[in-house]
């Protein structure tokens, strides 16, 4: 026991302060996130403004720039809109239902969070280009292009949304009460009435945070669509890519203002959904 | 003295927690601290084990002044209220941790296991994984591997809280065993007064931070010194009185002062007494026992071995609860909405607060 | 919610989803596999085993190692002060941490040359990091900084601190106590997240081409190489990188399919 005891004294001796030791750790974290976050918000910021509003607003109100910005925030919510819609259906049915070849579907959403997004942009050139089987089809006899087209930056947008509304929705509805659908349908309620009004309201949150989500990725998205798109101004270049073709053309201040719109909206968006979540919890928690 | 707590302080923000306790605890003691959630006393255990830092005061074990030490050198041995199990690793391991810390030869080390586990009677449970035991047998490793290193003083938080009831009885005698059987200084914490009379030599009663009174079971339970343990500790019926002479008066009614009590004349005081002490008996009949006063029966509920009877008190509507044995009831043909005498075997006297 | 066998109606939601997955996600996959291979496996591996592609490719493994190695490392520490530390500004630093998904990586870049480029506001830095191989380590730590963090919180959260208190109390120090307790039970969780950060990594394009790409070799990484080799014509090279790209992602989304199995195992 005494030799135990003295033992213990020794290795306990190592640690010295731990307190101090985990102050210094908070702190690096803390610098470390603002740095690395919070800097690229307070360039984008003070690069977007630094000439003054009235600049700022010019550089945004250029017919390029503003058919840029439009044209990524409408492809992005129509993405959503359809996402969400797909998305629970896709996660309905893997919650709900056995099949076989259900382990494969279910990895194989993951593909667009595996797969670069330049490459997702060379996969669709290939399957919709106008030489392809696919793409010809679709031009000739549908009169449908979606190379060089705004079909195709949805179709792109649409790859890489696809997980996002699944993976937010899937947990929720797993942990879905059966009992609650028991009850409700023991009541009375039909199908439908009951996927409206009991199942519907509880997996809203998720669907709506899981689309806004994939609505601020797809906001700033460059890969696929650079590719895709053929860069066209004012009919097929979305705001990042703008950025892209200024900063290399090297007129950065047009780049500037159009960052910050997009990165105003991305931003609003994620820490607007975040908030709203939790505070839908809390109020959820509240009621049980 | 194994355990001395002097005045110590902790706050959060400027709420104080644990507001200026002092204690001290024998060698071989089992200190059980007592009291509601929210009451502070895990915080006091968390500052003897160093995991929670003092906002004042002074903590020394075995006379050895621990407060600005880190947990790592205070010898304490802790059982968490979950257990707190590696979930990565064996029984054995579990219980070889803090050994294999201390880099004790692995021959000693395994020698000092097998008694531990052969002192909770889990021997063939070595190799087990603690997601492959019961929650009893979880707990009873948890306070092997807090007692491999033969600590200066066991702390055990709620031990039995997660369990169900029909096995928390029998842990607490194999527990209560151990601890004796090592003769190690324990303090555990406990919402719960029937563990509390059942493990404790001594009971310290903990509301809001405060340590209110500290005493044996028997003390506590018969004479507490406040409303708060009397009510806290059981069942009690209280009532508002006052002293005259050797008499206690309540209105017209008065009964002689027990002989413990050193109230003045003409103080007010309250008058406490548990529902066993209560002695009922039809209004025709002789009562046996001082007469308190005669109510009507309100209600009649099986309670096990003993009835639970309500009696509303005349003329104020004041309920008394009586616990009686169902053999006195039947003899005597009682029912709800009967009169009856009623009488108090013995009594306690409190301030009034 | 229960399992079911199909019935009618989930028949056709069931083949709705297949038809919407098929040729959202994997008729792309086709055609980019069976436009490789057109002409046989030999232009394929003439193409990945070209100097100038591997040197990309390398580059591109390089960047993605070290920037999981490091933001492995860091991650972890994040992680575990925003779950067991308490502070004025938490909430707010931990909603920060999933920014890098959202910003544009093309913005992330941009942000890179007003900083450090020519006429940067730090231009004389001593680092080089605009248009430098360096920079480009610092964009790609960036873009993947959220996913280890992540996938650690929860399960550091669902252990709770007390492990780590048992162990100060049988004598394990901080370090020990990582070591012994927190290491082995976030194992799982950190693996799946050094996953995720490579597969980023690797994929990463748009902030690195506009700080990279400059100069050829020593910043060109794969995707960037595929980008050029498009508007160069090299059709063959650039589908190429682009198949071996993908089924290195597809490699990744193996592993990690399996890990998400040990994962819920604990």
């Amino acid at each position: 026991m005494a030799q135990a005891v003295a033992q213990l004294d020794s290795s306990a001796s190592q640690a010295r302060s731990p307190q101090i030791m985990f102050w210094g750790l908070r702190l690096s974290v803390i610098i470390y996130l603002s740095v690395m976050i919070l800097m690229p918000i307070f360039v984008i910021s003070v690069q977007g403004l630094r000439d003054g509003w009235d600049v700022f607003w010019t550089s945004i109100t250029r017919p390029v720039a503003w058919n840029a910005i439009w044209l990524s925030v409408w492809t992005a919510g129509l993405m959503a809109v359809i996402n969400i819609v797909m998305g629970t259906t896709t996660a309905y049915v893997l919650v709900r239902y056995r099949f076989w070849g259900k382990g494969l579907l279910n990895s194989l959403i993951d593909l667009p969070f595996a797969i670069p997004t330049l490459v997702t942009g060379v996969m669709l050139t290939l399957l919709y280009g106008p030489q392809t089987p696919l793409g010809g089809f679709l031009d000739d006899e549908l009169g449908i292009k979606v190379l060089y087209s705004q079909t195709g930056i949805i179709l792109a947008l649409l790859f890489l949304g696809y997980p996002f509304v699944i993976r937010s929705v899937q947990p929720v509805m797993i942990k879905l009460d059966a009992a609650q659908q028991e009850a409700a349908h023991t009541l009375g309620a039909s199908q439908f009435t009951t996927f409206r009004r009991v199942i519907l309201p509880a997996l809203l949150p998720a669907m709506l945070s899981g689309g806004l989500l994939s609505f601020a990725r797809a906001l700033g998205e460059f890969g696929s669509v650079v590719i895709i798109s053929g860069n066209i101004p004012m009919r097929t270049q979305t705001a990042a890519v703008y950025v892209y073709s200024q900063v290399e053309g090297d007129k950065m201040a047009s780049a500037s203002g159009v960052s910050l719109v997009i990165l105003f909206i991305a931003l609003s968006t994620t820490l607007g959904v975040d908030y709203w979540y939790k505070r839908n919890r809390e109020r959820s928690r509240e009621r049980a | 003295m194994s355990i001395h707590l002097h005045n110590i302080i902790k706050k959060y923000g400027t709420t104080p927690v644990v507001d200026d306790v002092s204690l001290e605890i024998e060698q071989g003691e089992l200190f059980v601290l007592l009291g509601p959630s929210g009451s502070g006393k895990s915080t006091i255990l968390r500052m003897i084990a160093g995991l929670a830092p003092l906002d004042g005061g002074k903590i020394s074990l075995n006379g050895r002044d621990v407060t600005n030490l880190p947990p790592q050198k205070r010898h304490t041995g802790f059982v968490f209220q979950n257990y707190s199990l590696f979930q990565h690793m064996t029984v054995a391991q579990n219980i070889g941790f803090g050994l294999d810390i201390q880099k004790i030869p692995r021959a000693q080390r395994k020698e000092r296991i097998e008694e531990l586990l052969a002192l909770i009677e889990m021997k063939d449970f070595g190799g087990r994984l603690p997601s492959q035991l019961s929650g009893g047998q979880q707990q009873r490793v948890a306070v092997a591997r807090a007692l491999a290193q033969k600590p200066d003083v066991l702390l055990l938080d709620e031990p039995f809280g997660a369990l169900d009831v029909k096995i928390r009885g029998q842990l607490r005698q194999n527990l209560r065993e151990i601890q004796k059987r090592l003769n190690v200084t324990a303090i555990l914490v406990t919402h719960d007064q029937e563990e509390a009379f059942e493990l404790a030599d001594r009971i310290g009663i903990i509301d809001k931070g405060r340590l209110l009174e500290i005493g044996t079971p028997d003390q506590l339970y018969r004479h507490p010194a406040s409303r708060f343990t009397a009510t806290f500790l059981g069942n009690a019926n209280l009532f508002n009185a006052h002293r005259n002479g050797t008499m206690i008066y309540m209105g017209e009614k008065h009964l002689p002062a027990p002989p413990n009590t050193e109230f003045l004349a003409g103080q007010p005081v309250q008058m406490m007494f548990r529902p066993e002490e209560v002695v009922i008996a039809p209004s025709s009949q002789p009562l046996d026992g001082d007469l308190f006063g005669e109510g009507i029966i309100e209600s009649i509920a099986f309670a096990g071995a003993l009835e639970r009877i309500a009696i509303k008190l005349d003329p104020t509507g004041e309920l008394i609860q009586a616990l009686i044995s169902p053999d006195v009831t039947r003899k005597l043909g009682l029912r709800p909405g009967d009169s009856v005498k009623i009488g108090v075997k013995n009594f306690h006297l409190l301030p009034v607060e | 919610m229960k399992e079911r066998n199909l019935s009618l109606g989930g028949i056709l939601l069931l083949l709705a989803v297949l038809i919407y997955a098929g040729v959202l996600l994997l008729a792309p996959v086709v055609a980019l596999i069976s436009n490789t291979f057109q002409d046989g496996f030999d232009p394929f591996w003439k193409a990945i085993t070209d100097g100038e592609a591997l040197g990309t490719l390398w580059l591109s493994v390089r960047l993605a190692v070290i920037a999981s190695m490091f933001n492995a490392i860091i991650g972890v520490m994040v992680a575990w002060v925003l779950v067991r530390h308490n502070f004025w500004g938490k909430g707010f630093l931990n909603a920060l941490v999933d920014l890098p998904l959202v910003i544009s990586p093309v913005i992330v870049g941009y942000v890179m040359i007003v900083l450090f480029g020519r006429l940067g506001w730090l231009k004389d830095f001593p680092i080089k990091l605009a248009f430098s191989w360096e920079g480009m380590l610092v964009l790609t730590v960036f873009v993947s900084l959220p996913f280890v963090i992540r996938e650690i919180q929860p399960v550091l959260g669902g252990m709770g601190k007390e492990q780590e208190e048992a162990a100060y109390t049988l004598g394990a120090s901080p370090w020990g106590t990582f070591w012994r307790i927190i290491f082995p039970s976030i194992r799982h969780a950190l693996t799946y997240g050094i996953v995720l950060t490579l597969a980023r990594s690797l994929g990463e394009f748009g902030a690195v081409a506009v700080i990279g790409g400059g100069t050829q070799g020593s910043t060109e990484s794969a995707t960037i190489y595929i980008y050029r080799s498009l508007n160069d014509r090299n059709y063959a090279g650039a589908y190429s990188m682009a198949l071996l790209l993908g089924i290195i992602s597809v490699l990744i989304l193996i592993v990690m399919n399996n890990l998400r199995v040990h994962k819920r195992g604990g």
